[in-house]
């Protein structure tokens, strides 16, 4: 399907190196030898991608590992990292559109291979979160204080509405009717910043 | 009805499932869009699971030659499997631990003996780094109640981790707060999940950081 590792063929040195010399390829350090290093070195920024815009943990993965089937296969292993990176962010601009088509029949968000293209790069270290908390936090701080409260207790502290409505000391119905319309308030923040 | 299957999108989301498909209104779309940021900012699904990030490894090499697969070590596989065989053995007197530490917690005023758990419902696994440093071990036990303990060394300043279990469905239920005394400290309590769904456990530092993670076998 895709360039598999190969098995490293024993040759005696009497093969002649010239042979040799005619099968070494130059490796660019800016470019990827296997589709072992491509996978290595993208799959956990690809999934946080991913995660960043469907919010759950299964579907990241699906949609990961469906980024990788797609575009490993076609995958020219001559081009640079950059063009690599940017090669896996179409895919995945592809197959996340496909996503919200087949589950909720409108787009919800996006992955826009230029703008998200730091994404995938060195700077952003395999254990970075992202821009998630500081998107989250804007989003948070503009909101009145119950507002923020039920929305902090139920997304962050990943509190039911039952604990959320203990800790708040309200009825769960307030609870509910409370986080409805904080996420009608938050997303219409979120609208106003551009998130 | 669209705002009950927007409730539930949302509530699934909440709790860590794969939300259930449904026709949107465009008018959902905003709300939705909020929903998914605020919940990409709670720590720790935002880092890949070490079985998954193997798991796609090896289909993927499976896909791609079949003759290779035989090859193939998943990226992360290390246990420090004497250590846990260490925490096992000491399960009957931690068992025993945890039920007096119980019934002292909630303020009961009789004591009983607490059977020691058997191997079949017993799970362990390994709190490593992302660098694959063993940093502690978890034991959960599958009984009436269930019960988890585990003991870390983090080499931090910081006084306190936090430990969330990951359920096999994506979902995280809180397991408690670690106490460190010189980066060292224990934790046992009473659970409330079917163990036998558990897929891993994950410590964060104060900040929300990744301190370490644990997969069951």
């Amino acid at each position: 399907m895709f360039p598999a590792p190969k098995a490293t063929a024993r040759r005696s040195r009497s093969d002649s190196d010239r042979t040799d010399i005619a099968r070494l390829r130059v490796v660019d350090a800016d470019s990827y030898t296997d589709w072992e290093s491509v996978y290595r070195d993208n799959v956990a920024r690809l999934y946080r991608l991913m995660y960043a815009r469907v919010g759950n943990r299964p579907d990241a993965e699906d949609l990961t590992s469906e980024v990788f089937r797609t575009a490993l296969g076609p995958l020219r292993l001559a081009s640079s990292k950059g063009e690599v990176r940017s090669y896996l962010l179409v895919t995945a601009q592809t197959v996340l559109a496909s996503h919200w088509r087949r589950t909720l029949g409108v787009s919800v968000t996006s992955i826009d291979p230029e703008s998200d293209l730091d994404a995938l790069t060195e700077s952003s270290g395999p254990e970075d979160v992202g821009d998630a908390p500081q998107r989250a936090g804007k989003i948070l701080a503009a909101l009145p204080e119950r507002y923020r409260r039920i929305l902090e207790l139920r997304f962050l502290e990943a509190c039911s509405i039952k604990e959320a409505a203990h800790t708040m000391a309200i009825s769960v119905n307030n609870a509910k009717v409370l986080q409805h319309r904080a996420l009608r308030m938050a997303a219409k923040v979120g609208l106003e910043l551009e998130l | 009805m669209t705002a009950r299957r927007l409730t539930a999108f949302i509530d699934a989301l909440v709790a860590g499932r794969r939300p259930d498909p449904y026709q949107a209104d465009p008018d959902d779309v905003e709300v939705l869009r909020a929903a998914i940021a605020l919940r990409a900012a709670r720590p720790g699904d935002a880092t890949p699971d070490d079985e998954f990030v193997a798991g796609l490894y090896e289909s993927l090499a499976e896909e791609s030659s079949p003759s290779v697969a035989s090859n193939v070590r998943p990226l992360r596989m290390r246990r420090t499997r004497a250590a846990i065989i260490g925490v096992a053995a000491s399960i009957a007197l931690v068992g025993a631990t945890v039920g007096t530490t119980e019934a002292l917690s909630n303020g009961a005023t009789t004591s009983s003996a607490i059977q020691a758990p058997h191997g079949k419902i017993l799970r362990t696994a390994s709190f490593e780094t992302a660098q694959g440093h063993a940093l502690g071990q978890i034991v959960v036990y599958g009984g009436t109640p269930g019960w988890v303990f585990m003991n870390v060394d983090v080499p931090t300043a910081a006084s306190t981790v936090k430990c969330e279990l990951r359920m096999m469905d994506g979902s995280v239920v809180a397991a408690g707060t670690v106490d460190l005394h010189h980066g060292t400290g224990v934790l046992s309590k009473k659970i409330r999940v079917d163990t036998s769904r558990l897929q891993g456990a994950t410590l964060y530092g104060p900040s929300g950081s990744v301190v370490a993670s644990a997969t069951f076998s």
